[in-house]
């Protein structure tokens, strides 16, 4: 047992290498002669497997943060309806009204399911947008509080697309404005934008999304808080 | 109370305001991604893996099944189809070069699912410890340094640093132990 309280304290080192030759040299005599220390040295030898097996994964890092919100475009690019295929097989009229049927209750299921996630508890405030007079299209906006100000999840549908085209989103306060940001639709008139403004909670009373081309301006969705 | 994994995944298809995906990408893009830069060498490739697990774990949500195991290693088995995919994407491309299978010894280079979770299970455990313990184990095992060296840099007696990497392997250990790792 003589050298335990000398050794004990070596043999962390002495796992990971780091000792002086002549330091791990009477290290190894020790633990060949005490069961004790031999035991700790066994219960510490297998982390320098762990470790080795931990180095790749730290040295990546985090991948970019872009990654997060280019998944959920992805996943909102496929949300929306998709036309519905229509069986391709020529069969006589009765035999493709089954298909199409069922085809038909399945998109209306999936529907259902996709539009109908209004029973989930979702953190953030749910906002719906309508088209302003003479306008068509409809949006949704999840909004959060963040402590820059409020972070906007922002659907839209139904808007006129045209290259010289932007959407601008206004949070509107009596006498007062702040923009959460731009964005573009798709070639279906839709989008799924993250959005951030700087305006805070109860400070402004309404949502506009405002259409801009560069002759003019206009008002297409709004939303009363 | 916080959701489930296995909750998340069920409510992620209908939920249409992406919070659930975006839950499970918190929890597991940053493991995968480490995973897939190990497989590929290269980080747009790893990147690219990373959205396409999350969107097949999406598209495919309905046939987790946890009887079969946990979200997290089903979004591992993902990640190494995605892997499969872009090598075999990549080897029509040949200006990317990726890690292919079959160069010398790469097979070992990349870890299996269960070393890339092991491995992610320490760095969560090196994560709990104290920075004074976090740093003795990094200079000693991550950059080779010995107590002496350790010593040297920073400014501590070498019997200081000896006994702060035995009590940091312990801690170790510790949490390991806890988590499961034995």
């Amino acid at each position: 047992m003589t050298g335990c309280d000398h050794v004990r304290p070596d043999i962390g080192a002495y796992v990971l290498g780091g000792l002086e030759p002549a330091e791990e040299a009477a290290v190894r005599e020790h633990l060949a002669t005490c069961s004790e220390c031999a035991a700790e040295h066994a219960s510490l030898a297998g982390l320098p497997r762990l470790l080795a097996l931990a180095a790749p994964m730290a040295e990546a890092g985090p991948p970019p943060a872009a990654i997060e919100e280019r998944v959920l475009d992805a996943i909102a690019g496929e949300l929306p309806q998709q036309p519905p295929r229509a069986p391709r097989r020529r069969l006589p009229r009765a035999r493709v009204l089954v298909p199409a049927a069922v085809a038909l209750v399945a998109v209306v299921v999936a529907l259902v399911i996709a539009l109908g996630g209004g029973d989930e508890p979702t953190p953030g405030f749910k906002v719906a947008l309508r088209p302003a007079a003479g306008e068509t299209g409809s949006g949704r906006a999840v909004l959060a509080s963040a402590d820059a100000g409020i972070t906007m999840q922002l659907w839209v549908r139904g808007l006129p697309r045209d290259p010289g085209i932007v959407y601008e989103v206004m949070c509107d306060a009596p006498g007062w404005s702040a923009s959460a940001g731009t964005f573009r639709v798709d070639s279906h008139g839709r989008a799924h934008v993250v959005l951030n403004t700087a305006a805070r909670r109860g400070e402004y009373d309404a949502i506009r999304v405002v259409r801009r081309s560069r002759s003019s301006e206009t008002d297409v969705l709004q939303a009363k808080l | 109370m916080a959701p489930t994994d296995v909750q998340l995944i069920q409510r992620v298809r209908a939920d249409e305001t992406g919070e659930a995906m975006r839950a499970l990408y918190r929890a597991y893009a940053g493991e995968l991604y480490g995973f897939a830069l190990n497989a590929l060498g290269e980080r747009g490739a790893a990147e690219e893996v990373v959205q396409e697990v999350f969107t097949r774990a999406w598209r495919h949500a309905a046939t987790y099944d946890q009887r079969r195991g946990s979200v997290r290693t089903w979004l591992y088995q993902i990640a190494r189809h995605a892997i499969i995919d872009a090598r075999r994407r990549a080897s029509v491309r040949p200006s990317l070069a990726l890690h292919e299978p079959g160069d010398t010894d790469a097979g070992e280079a990349s870890p299996t699912i269960e070393q890339a979770m092991l491995g992610w299970q320490v760095v969560a455990a090196l994560e709990k410890l104290t920075p004074e313990h976090r740093q003795v184990i990094r200079l000693a095992h991550f950059q080779g340094l010995s107590m002496r060296e350790i010593a040297e840099r920073c400014d501590l007696p070498v019997g200081t640093v000896k006994s702060r990497t035995w009590y940091a392997l312990r801690s170790l250990r510790l949490v390991l132990e806890e988590m499961g790792v034995r």
